[in-house]
């Protein structure tokens, strides 16, 4: 979808052709083969997540259980997991996940970023060969980093250490050609790539991470390409979503995400839903319930009916972000690390795309995913329900479920 | 000798001929003689038992309309002179009649001219699988727009717990994104105002006065009323503006840009004296500039001052017309402070307007609106004010489309004029008009009822917005702020790709990436 840039700007640009097959032609998926060769697929993008409420640590073999499980809803076009609270003896540190063409372009990267700051450790992210995926793969290198604070951002340019951060990983995806800056944040990071979930999930061995939470997708494309940079999680600091929809407002949205300093770089409508939540709760402060009423707010005739203080909020939240409104069909699934490790999940304003919740019946997990068989795959025994359309589920770790996307859009917001 | 054949041949050049000409069909004339009185061009008369065309016809319509046999039919006479492809007809009419007065030469109601229809070489998008269509029958789809300015930033206050936007000016909320622009008392009728001031209040949208001031009599309608404040201050007083719902500086007019206004003294009647607050008979002249602005920080003086004058209460807009640095202008005014700005592009329609300016000067709205809302994107301050335009709006897909290429609200005149009865003859500035609209006689404007007006007026606009949901249906969009400056909804089929570049729209057959 990006117009300014001439693609494929990287090499591994759309290098996995139209499905995952291996040099033969032969279709190794798990499941699907029937499908494939009867020449048609179901689906959708598929979202699952999963968040420790008790703060105990989740084996990557558990997301990768829920994500896989839902196949049908994958085409082979881009599968990802992001994990949280995955680095805590650097918790405090950035930590920049990239894929590289090549060792050149890495070279680079490390030089622009020494120029910006200290890289205190950087190691090639752990990726096995694989005989599904169609070479050739990205370089995945993860540098731990700290800004070093200068006068003129703190200063006159008023940059807060993070708008610093997406300055630097906007520049990279902008203008070096082979590199992607896939994650960004603190204390987590995002796997992801070209190909089912189940290939993805061994690329990276997911199964040797464990975090609190993860949160994952698996893709079937329709109107961008599948390519390595564009499979979801999409990640800008901390923040990283996983989205089964299609994003109408897209340009709107863009327009909005551009003013405030960040470009599109990435090929999807996703990337607008990632830096939208960055800019209305980190950079103006809206609470986790106001930015998602903002992106699917309640009707007018609906707002009518809330009492006149919640009203003339509802009200205000829609006219000055009505470009932060995300129309058409989507549920999202959120990850964020600051204050505390929070997963959101939230479908569009006619939950016109699946979202299931849940809980294990020990009160210590919590799960979101697009069809309840995936929680089932791992806590047979989990409640489940549905959020509201257009109203967030969160839960965070050691606080619990915050709300349960059952209730109005201001519960407890205002404080009389 | 020589005096009189000059004197006779001044005659023959003076007469230009006729391009339209009323046939009566005597099988079916009854000679019930309505053509004859409705004629207000005295184009027709009755003599020796029979209804007879005379010169003058502008093909305004209203004796077909008028006569209850059908009996009239008005043709489109041939061409005049020996064809020439370079000296058009057109071209040597100016010519003629120029040679004629040797004046500058009037017309109204927007260029005739046939420039390409930027408008028409747009094409929709409509939703399919992934993304699907909704059934605006069954689901809602939201129209309500909103005129004023926006901060772009809520902020908490730790004080109170709440959220509020400190820079959010006062804004109107509007039932479709559908303005009826400025039409003044004047240049038209009082029942043609109040049909329009009606239309606006039953839609609950936004009327413009036009720069003749406010009649007392629409008090009434005020809270739906955009007052113009032009460079000529007819009827501007604190107490008027108090009562209007928004105001609006005019600096420039799609269809005479770098133009004031001009209203003949025939034109002004007692009513028009007393709104106006000029004399009777005099000529009402709106300089072309204000004169006291004659910079950006003049304009923020005014725009201050209104603000002032009404205690920071109702927006304050600035129409400019669409001319070729219409993007850095409009960055300017809302830095400047104004609330909103309309931008009026070159085919927009007028009570008169000298014809070369009229057909040659500005640019067209669906360029203007584009590059305004990029550059305003780019300077980031898009999401600080609403953005208004008109000029050449003809239908709900015109509307449509001027949205998506970043406008939030669509200015609509000659449209609605054309609801009322106009018939589009671009003759508003001899103030004949047949239809009781773009005139003062009182005979001819008590032709015109208010209420009916209104109604089809009514009926346009609702239609116009049903077929906007339809639209945004098709789309998969449930609300129209999601199509504003959404250009990704739009391709460009026309033959000069240079202008989609511009507008920043994709050609046919490019998909999304």
């Amino acid at each position: 979808m990006d117009e300014e840039r001439s693609f494929p700007k990287s090499s591994f640009f759309l290098s996995n052709g139209a499905f995952s097959s291996n040099e033969s032609g032969e279709m190794s998926l798990r499941s699907g083969s029937m499908r494939r060769r009867e020449g048609y697929q179901l689906g959708g993008c598929g979202i699952a997540g999963c968040l420790s409420l008790d703060g105990e640590p989740i084996s990557g073999e558990k997301i990768a259980t829920m994500l896989t499980t839902m196949s049908e809803r994958e085409n082979g076009l881009g599968a990802g997991y992001a994990c949280y609270g995955l680095f805590p003896e650097r918790r405090d540190e950035f930590c920049l996940q990239f894929f590289f063409d090549d060792e050149d372009v890495k070279n680079s990267v490390e030089e622009f970023l020494k120029d910006h700051g200290n890289i205190t450790k950087d190691e090639k992210v752990f990726t096995k060969k694989s005989t599904t995926l169609k070479p050739p793969f990205p370089l995945v290198w993860r540098f731990f980093f700290r800004p070093v604070e200068r006068r003129e951002w703190r200063g006159n340019q008023k940059l807060s250490e993070e708008d610093y951060v997406v300055r630097l990983v906007m520049h990279v995806n902008q203008h070096v050609d082979g590199a992607f800056c896939i994650s960004s944040g603190k204390d987590m990071a995002v796997f992801k790539g070209n190909g089912y979930s189940f290939e993805i999930s061994d690329f990276y061995d997911i199964q040797r991470y464990r975090g609190k939470m993860w949160i994952s997708h698996s893709r079937f494309p329709t109107n961008s390409p599948g390519w390595w940079g564009g499979a979801h999680p999409i990640s800008i600091l901390d923040w990283a979503v996983c989205h089964n929809g299609e994003i109408t407002s897209y340009g709107v949205n863009r327009k909005f995400v551009e003013m405030e300093g960040y470009s599109c770089t990435l090929l999807t409508d996703t990337e607008v839903v990632a830096y939208l939540w960055d800019i209305l709760v980190r950079k103006h402060g809206l609470p986790i319930n106001l930015a998602a009423f903002a992106m699917a707010p309640w009707y007018y005739h609906d707002i009518k009916h809330l009492d006149p203080q919640n009203q003339k909020l509802a009200t205000l939240i829609r006219v000055t972000y009505k470009e932060a409104f995300l129309n058409g069909p989507f549920s999202i699934l959120v990850g964020r690390r600051e204050p505390e490790i929070t997963m959101i999940a939230l479908a569009d304003r006619k939950k016109l795309r699946p979202l299931i919740v849940g809980q294990s019946s020990d009160e210590g997990m919590f799960f979101a995913a697009s069809e309840e068989c995936a929680i089932r795959a791992i806590e047979p025994n989990a409640e489940t329900w549905t959020p509201n359309a257009g109203s967030p589920a969160i839960a965070q770790v050691r606080n619990g479920i915050i709300r349960d996307g059952l209730e109005s859009p201001f519960w407890g917001e205002w404080n009389e | 000798m020589s005096d009189s054949l000059n004197l006779s041949q001044e005659r023959i050049a003076q007469e230009l001929p006729d391009r339209y000409r009323p046939v009566i069909d005597y099988e079916l004339c009854k000679g019930c003689k309505r053509c004859v009185r409705e004629c207000s061009y005295s184009a027709l008369e009755f003599r020796d038992g029979k209804v007879r065309p005379l010169r003058g016809c502008v093909a305004c319509g209203r004796c077909t309309a008028i006569c209850p046999t059908g009996a009239i039919e008005i043709r489109l006479l041939p061409y005049h002179f020996p064809p020439h492809s370079t000296f058009t007809e057109r071209i040597r009419r100016s010519i003629i009649s120029q040679a004629n007065t040797g004046g500058v030469l009037l017309s109204s109601c927007g260029t005739d001219l046939e420039y390409p229809m930027i408008f028409d070489e747009l094409l929709l998008d409509a939703a399919q699988v992934t993304n699907p269509s909704i059934d605006p029958l069954r689901e809602p789809i939201e129209t309500i727009t909103f005129l004023g300015r926006r901060g772009g930033k809520l902020t908490s206050s730790e004080k109170k717990g709440l959220l509020e936007d400190e820079d959010i000016g006062p804004v109107i909320m509007m039932d479709m994104p559908i303005m009826i622009g400025h039409i003044s008392l004047g240049a038209v009728s009082y029942p043609a105002q109040k049909a329009l001031f009606k239309a606006a209040c039953d839609l609950n949208i936004i009327a413009g006065s036009g720069e003749g001031g406010l009649h007392s009599d629409f008090y009434a309608y005020a809270d739906h009323i955009n007052s113009e404040v032009a460079s000529g201050r007819f009827g501007v007083t604190p107490d008027y503006l108090k009562r209007v719902a928004a105001v609006e500086i005019k600096i420039g007019q799609g269809a005479k840009p770098g133009h004031g206004g001009h209203l003949p003294g025939e034109k002004v009647t007692d009513l028009i004296s007393q709104t106006r607050m000029i004399p009777t008979g005099t000529d009402a002249l709106s300089p072309y500039p204000h004169h006291d602005i004659y910079s950006i920080e003049d304009l923020q003086q005014l725009i201050c001052a209104l603000k002032e004058a009404t205690d920071y209460r109702i927006p304050v807009g600035v129409k400019i017309a669409a001319v070729h640095n219409v993007a850095a202008i409009a960055s300017g005014i809302v830095r400047a402070g104004a609330d909103f700005i309309t931008i009026d592009g070159f085919r927009g329609g007028t009570g008169s307007a000298p014809r070369v300016i009229r057909d040659h000067a500005g640019l067209p709205i669906e360029v203007a609106v584009a590059v305004v809302d990029k550059r305003l994107a780019e300077e980031g301050l898009r999401n600080k004010i609403t953005l208004c335009a008109g000029g050449s709006i003809r239908s709900s897909a015109d509307m449509i489309k001027i949205l998506a290429l970043g406008a939030d609200v669509a200015m609509v005149c000659t449209a609605a004029l054309v609801a009322m009865g106009c018939r589009v003859c671009q003759q508003c500035h001899r103030g004949l008009c047949a239809w009781g609209i773009a005139t003062q006689k009182p005979e001819l404007t008590a032709r015109l009822d208010p209420e009916i007006a209104s109604a089809r007026i009514t009926r346009l606009f609702t239609a116009w917005n049903e077929e906007l949901k339809e639209v945004l249906g098709a789309m998969g969009i449930d609300a129209v702020e999601s199509l504003i400056g959404n250009r990704d909804r739009l391709r460009y089929i026309g033959p000069n790709p240079k202008i989609a570049e511009i507008m920043g729209v994709k050609h046919v057959g490019e998909g999304w990436g």
